[in-house]
């Protein structure tokens, strides 16, 4: 029996093997140089009420955060009623207009110079605290 | 033609060179998904660690790209604002809402950003989102 399956065996016709390990060695390689995990994005929804009319916000009661630049200004770059303040107060207290009003409007009033990143922090903060209703003025 | 249809012994067939073809056209898939995906790589994304992650890729959304002298560019190609207005404007004319992201560079100031935004606006979309990195991988 066991014979019988040897000698089948040399019967058939080797398959060169040695070209296709090269093949997939290569690919291997291949991919382990250009594989690079992609981040994971997250995005942070705004409104932009204005269309050319009233580029006023409405006066009601609101929060409204400025964001500026803080290499001209000084500070961490965000004024909460007038002052300025820092992004880890900024958070403590959406965080505790969060827990009882998710849909409590917050307007953000960007100042031309600041960047993008100060906005998006904002942003964060306010993903963290559950904050919905988001629109983003510019001044 | 008078070998024709005639088989030359049963030897088995060489798989070799068909394997090398095909690995060949899977690099080549691979390479050109991967580069229909690319975005502009000098724009650095701000972080927002906790914010709502993107799941899916909805066909119907529009990427803007800012880069941080505040050049727009749609899929890697540079345009111009009143041509992004255009694109807009007909784009919303024909399918009505539809979701944008704006992917902003942390530096690219606000000015820059706000432009993209009131182009959107004119065109009828008030909700635009920001692309930040939720979590950088390597």
């Amino acid at each position: 029996m066991k014979q019988t399956r040897e000698r089948k065996v040399a019967d058939q016709p080797k398959l060169e093997m040695t070209p296709m390990i090269d093949v997939v060695f290569l690919l291997l390689i291949f991919f382990i140089v250009t594989l690079k995990q992609e981040d994971i994005l997250a995005r942070l929804d705004v409104n932009r009420p204005s269309a050319d009319q009233s580029s006023e916000p409405p006066k009601v009661d609101l929060l409204e955060i400025v964001v500026y630049d803080e290499e001209r200004l000084g500070g961490e770059g965000f004024s909460f009623r007038g002052r300025a303040v820092s992004l880890e107060y900024l958070e403590k207290r959406l965080r505790r207009i969060g827990q009882y009003s998710s849909t409590i409007s917050v307007v953000i009033k960007c100042e031309p110079d600041s960047r993008h990143e100060n906005l998006v922090q904002l942003l964060d903060v306010c993903a963290a605290a559950g904050l919905k209703n988001l629109s983003v003025f510019s001044l | 033609m008078s070998k024709r249809g005639r088989h030359e012994g049963e030897g088995q067939i060489d798989m070799t060179p068909m394997i090398d073809v095909v690995f060949q056209l899977i690099i080549f898939f691979i390479v050109a998904i991967t580069m229909q995906k690319q975005f502009n790589p000098e724009i650095e994304l701000p972080n927002a660690p906790r914010g709502r992650e993107i799941i899916g890729d909805n066909p119907r959304t529009f990427i803007v790209e800012v880069n941080r002298r505040g050049w727009i560019s749609i899929h890697g190609a540079q345009l111009t604002r009143d041509k992004l207005r255009q694109i807009m404007i007909r784009r919303y004319d024909r399918y009505g809402q539809f979701p944008v992201l704006i992917r902003g560079d942390l530096n690219t100031k606000h000015s820059d950003i706000q432009s993209v935004m009131q182009i959107c606006a004119n065109a009828g979309l008030w909700k635009v989102s920001f692309v930040a990195i939720k979590e950088k991988k390597t």
